[in-house]
């Protein structure tokens, strides 16, 4: 591939449950039948459901020979803006002012490039009747797919509207009509950023830089055998990052039947205190909300997780 | 029973000994299973887990365990499991760890390894009288790689290797019958929505010695598609509508722990899940809606005409 040939890197950023995989397939195959060699794939590790996760998609009109993650995109979507402020899910890497930034969010933009100081064009969706709940979440994918098809230009309404058929045809009608009707209706919604993306000029092999490897000494093997002698080290991961809704108890209506709400926990993130009290460890509360499910009372409500950082913020 | 520390709710631990912050997803029934069964055995347990969603649980640096765990293919789990407790065994004998030092070895599985490849190596290990706690946390597919069918998918789910209009043409195998047909110790069914029921089961367990098997129904959001908040509802409905019987294996008896009075239409648990969501949209699939009911009835018949028979008392065959 000759050195000015030009790649469309892009990058979705949502948690686990929220469609990433899926946009990135219906993406990558709507560049496919518009004529581009492409590369679809998500990235996640053993997180589940709520994780910060991410997918990529790379299309060109000649073959791709680039591999791995994209450092440099030239779009990045993120399904939910509370990941912005998490390290972890590293949204912001690699970004620069060619970087165009597109973002489910009910916050205004301007707030956004203030808030992260963003270097490149930060565009909006607005939220298409999305909801907070993880059953209203599965069409996320197909609607940041069908913006960020129009942002990159290339890949016509038909086009989109074949490949939605290919990759969710097999959920059923209901499940395709939803996506289609989603994607496409944020596709037109993004007629007037249409093309925006400029995609960049694909790596020549002979710029690629060695990371700086550390050489490590052959250790024997109860020393590098990745064997844990701490207990419980699993606490260290905080995966009350992978919330959106938040179980909130109120105290003057528990009924103290603590056995019902810490039991039922499957991740054992309500404990007790000695005067019998529940009390929810936000820091590891995955928000699956069975405990708002199960108890007695009804003492335990779920409010949005966007709605308590503003609070807290505040 | 009469001797349980488990007679209400309220006698249930309320201090938990797994730690928070493992990757099992939002809603796992498994890992409420799992959480459940681990306060009651108690901190003196080596897990040996076969490949699974579980696996995850361990992943260095991190772990919720309190002891050791130790990871084994998927057919082999029972295998570790024999090697660690001769292992304790030879300490035991030269003196090397003392008599209180001792500790349990658990087999921790999905169904995927339980119900299908590690079946022989559980088989052996149960000729073999070893000494060992199984708990299999079956979420009726191989959960962990995107939910394909396991032998432990019921009739007509769908799976992403069975997504035709009728699902999963097969048949959930019958492990607790297999497993109590080696007549090991001990072998029960819980699900962690019944948790009284699993707690004494597990308190039971643990007071015997030689093969003691236990199997979870795990209601798994992910891979039956539903809203995670519904896995406890799930789980007691399982229970109430007969599909998941709870019961128990000792001594060459078998014993319902919990009759389902009245027993519910499956269709109440059925229609709460995405996989079975082809039963009932665009139309009402009658047929497979009938063999799935059929088959569950058929089995609360059989064992009510096993009650009546005379000298009849669930005996196994």
């Amino acid at each position: 591939m000759g050195s000015n040939e030009k790649i469309y890197r892009i990058r979705f950023h949502g948690r686990g449950g929220q469609g990433m995989k899926t946009a990135s397939r219906i993406l990558g195959t709507a560049f496919f039948l518009s004529g581009f060699e492409i590369q679809d794939a998500p990235r996640y590790g053993a997180e589940r459901r709520g994780a910060p996760i991410f997918a990529y998609v790379r299309a060109a009109r000649s073959p791709i020979n680039e591999r791995g993650i994209i450092r440099r995109p030239d779009l990045v979507v993120v399904a939910d803006d509370t990941l912005l402020p998490i390290p972890a899910a590293g949204v912001l890497a690699g970004v620069d002012e060619h970087t165009i930034l597109l973002l489910s969010s009910d916050v205004r933009a301007a707030e956004w490039v203030d808030r992260i100081r963003f270097p490149g064009q930060l565009i909006l969706l607005p939220k298409l009747g999305e909801t907070e709940d993880p059953p209203g979440l599965r069409f996320l994918g197909a609607t940041c797919a069908g913006a960020a098809a129009r942002l990159a230009g290339p890949v016509a309404r038909d086009c989109l509207e074949a490949s939605i058929h290919m990759e969710a045809g097999p959920l059923g009608a209901a499940a395709l009509a939803e996506n289609l009707s989603r994607a496409l209706a944020a596709y037109d919604a993004m007629a007037s950023h249409a093309g925006c993306v400029q995609p960049a000029t694909a790596t020549s092999a002979d710029d690629y830089i060695a990371p700086r490897w550390v050489d490590l000494p052959f250790e024997q093997a109860s020393v590098s055998a990745p064997a844990i002698h701490g207990t419980l080290t699993s606490a260290l991961s905080k995966t009350g990052l992978w919330r959106t809704l938040r179980p909130v108890i109120d105290y003057a209506r528990c009924k103290r039947c603590w056995w019902v709400c810490s039991t039922f926990c499957p991740d054992g993130a309500i404990q007790v205190d000695s005067a019998g009290q529940p009390g929810i460890d936000y820091e590891h509360c995955k928000g699956c909300m069975v405990c708002v499910a199960q108890c007695p009372p009804h003492a335990i409500e779920a409010v949005t997780e966007r709605g308590s950082q503003a609070e807290e913020a505040s | 029973m009469n001797d349980t520390a488990f007679r209400r709710m309220k006698d249930l631990p309320s201090t938990h000994l797994l730690g928070t912050g493992t990757p099992m997803c939002a809603g796992c029934g498994g890992l409420e299973a799992l959480h459940q069964i681990y306060d009651v055995l108690g901190e003196r347990t080596v897990f040996v887990n076969a490949a699974g969603c579980m696996t995850l649980l361990s992943v260095y640096p991190f772990t919720p365990f309190r002891g050791s765990w130790l990871y084994a293919a998927m057919a082999s789990a029972p295998a570790g499991a024999q090697g660690i407790r001769d292992a304790l065994d030879i300490l035991l004998a030269h003196g090397r760890i003392r008599t209180e030092d001792d500790l349990q070895p658990v087999v921790l599985t999905g169904d995927g390894a339980a119900y299908g490849m590690g079946l022989s190596a559980t088989s052996g290990a149960i000729e073999r009288n070893l000494d060992f706690l199984y708990i299999c946390y079956d979420n009726e597919g191989y959960g962990n790689t995107g939910q394909q069918y396991s032998a432990a998918t019921p009739h007509a789910a769908r799976t992403s290797t069975s997504r035709g209009v009728h699902g999963y043409a097969g048949e959930k195998k019958d492990l607790f019958a297999i497993w109590a047909a080696h007549r090991p110790a001990y072998v029960a069914t819980v699900v962690g929505a019944e948790p009284l029921d699993l707690a004494r089961k597990v308190e039971t367990a643990k007071r015997l010695t030689g093969p003691r098997l236990i199997i979870a129904l795990a209601p798994c959001p992910t891979g039956w598609d539903f809203d995670p908040q519904d896995a406890v509802a799930i789980g007691k409905l399982a229970v109430k509508t007969g599909i998941w019987p709870l019961k128990e294996y000792r001594d060459g008896q078998i014993r319902h722990t919990k009759m389902p009075h009245p027993r519910l239409p499956v269709e109440g648990y059925l229609k709460r899940q995405g996989r079975f969501a082809h039963l009932f949209a665009p139309q009402r699939n009658e047929k497979l809606l009938r063999e799935i009911q059929s088959g569950v009835d058929r089995y609360w018949q059989q064992l009510e005409g096993i009650r009546a028979a005379p000298g009849g008392g669930g005996a196994c065959t």
